[in-house]
């Protein structure tokens, strides 16, 4: 079920993931990794346990069992008595945050500062970095986004595709080892999707270790180096994007595809 | 006119008593406030019920029985008890406001917290922002905005109802007020209180007013 791809130095790693919400069992076991400098797209139905998956990996959810690293360090440490997972102590779990960004659905910038104060206050508040080379580093990157000239708007006064780019510069300004996307155009108008995909795709040209949850079918093939198709709470099938959109033969892929390019 | 001459430095004595009222009932009710809306959203139900409790009480009696059994209330129990912590007059008042008053804002407050999106909590949890941090560079200053409309209703009416502070006999403006009409045989001095009340109230309808407009910059 690995379609062809090597596994050398991961800088992701999940292993046997399972989460349940009370009786409810969103991931069943959820095992893949990723490699530094590559794309991992995630899709499958609504439902299918994509977010969770990703807010599991970010610590925005606890995970019930399994094993997470990132970047060499592990998020959990053993099992305790009852056999839910036991989480590595504070200070590693902050190491391993710091090293994550996430870029949300709804942007959810903060709306009572500017565009640069949002970029601003977690490097030198959390980091500790100088106002001066936060503000520096925070133009450069709203360049990057080419948002020029932005910097002092408020995210009211963007539209969504700005408000998104935004929020993928104020990811970036931490300084990331791994960029996760939850579904990051799901919340825009169809005509402002571009803007957004192309950004993401000039940080996978200049090797940013990303893993993206989309319906964008056509975006997630042409991004990615890895898909991973999940359909209800598990990994139905992995592999590199050609393999994925046309090579395998499993049914409820090619029936989620096949409903895709119907539209 | 000569009445009015006479009559409104007696007002104003009265009025001056009824803003210290009002000011020190703000200054301590808005940081109680606060903190019995953090307490009344606690994990803990130890702390979450007793709190829902006093809100109740403090808003399903009357602030003038409450001023009265505050003030006699402290009375008996120093006497009974030989304690000594009860309290005169004015700190009676001030005291009574103040924890009746928390509660109204205490509620205000909690709305306003909740109305924050969980979104905002979880941007500033994955940019490693503290608890602490998250509170008060994300939360507050935006929790502020959403509660200066609610907020200018309970301080307008805080002016008019610094009048109750009549029943265990602080002389503020309207029970002074009510000396000069028995004076009069008219109830013209009650009027001219009236003006008092109003032109304050103008004042601080204008202050709210200019400060919804500032933090109109965002949203």
């Amino acid at each position: 079920m690995n379609g062809g791809l090597k596994m050398d130095n991961a800088i992701l790693k999940v292993e046997h993931l399972k989460k349940s919400f009370g009786e409810n069992l969103v991931l069943k076991d959820i095992s893949f990794d990723l490699n530094e400098g590559e794309v991992l797209s995630i899709i499958g139905p609504s439902g299918s346990g994509k977010s969770t998956l990703l807010r599991c990996i970010t610590q925005l959810e606890m995970l019930d069992a399994g094993t997470v690293s990132v970047n060499g360090k592990d998020m959990i440490v053993g099992v305790d008595k009852k056999g839910a997972a036991k989480y590595a102590s504070a200070s590693v779990l902050r190491e391993i945050r710091l090293s994550t960004g996430l870029v949300f659905q709804n942007f959810n910038l903060f709306p009572h500062l500017t565009v640069l104060q949002n970029l601003c206050l977690a490097p030198v508040r959390v980091l500790g970095n100088d106002r001066k080379d936060a503000r520096a580093m925070g133009l450069f990157l709203l360049k990057r986004m080419g948002l020029e000239g932005k910097e002092k708007a408020y995210p009211c006064e963007l539209s969504g595709g700005q408000q998104q780019r935004v929020s993928i510069a104020r990811a970036l300004a931490m300084n990331p080892k791994i960029l996760f996307f939850d579904e990051p155009t799901s919340a825009l108008d169809p005509e402002l999707t571009g803007e957004v995909l192309k950004i993401i795709k000039d940080l996978a040209e200049d090797r940013m270790t990303m893993v993206i949850v989309t319906h964008e079918m056509a975006f997630a093939r042409d991004v990615a180096n890895k898909v991973i198709f999940m359909d209800k709470g598990v990994v139905v099938e992995q592999g590199t994007p050609d393999f994925v959109f046309n090579q395998s033969g499993n049914e409820r892929l090619n029936a989620f595809l096949s409903r895709f390019a119907k539209g | 006119m000569s009445d009015l001459a006479t009559l409104l430095p007696i007002l104003w004595d009265g009025f001056c008593t009824t803003l210290a009222i009002f000011g020190l009932t703000l200054l301590f009710s808005i940081p109680l406030g606060l903190l019995i809306a953090v307490l009344k959203m606690s994990r803990f139900r130890v702390i979450r019920y007793p709190v829902s409790f006093y809100i109740s009480v403090m808003r399903g009696t009357p602030l003038l029985l409450q001023i009265v059994a505050i003030y006699f209330g402290s009375y008996y129990l120093s006497e009974y008890s030989g304690l000594g912590i009860s309290f005169d007059r004015f700190p009676a008042v001030i005291a009574a406001f103040s924890i009746n008053y928390a509660a109204y804002f205490a509620e205000i407050f909690r709305g306003g917290i909740q109305a924050i999106p969980k979104g905002q909590y979880e941007a500033a949890t994955m940019l490693g922002l503290t608890k602490k941090q998250t509170f008060f560079r994300i939360i507050l200053p935006q929790v502020v905005k959403q509660v200066v409309p609610a907020s200018a209703n309970e301080v307008i009416t805080l002016v008019k109802d610094t009048s109750l502070a009549q029943v265990i006999a602080v002389t503020e403006l309207f029970s002074l007020a009510k000396k000069q009409q028995a004076a009069y045989a008219s109830i013209y001095p009650l009027f001219v209180a009236g003006v008092f009340y109003y032109v304050a109230n103008l004042l601080l309808s204008t202050l709210f007013a200019y400060l919804e407009k500032k933090l109109n910059y965002y949203r």
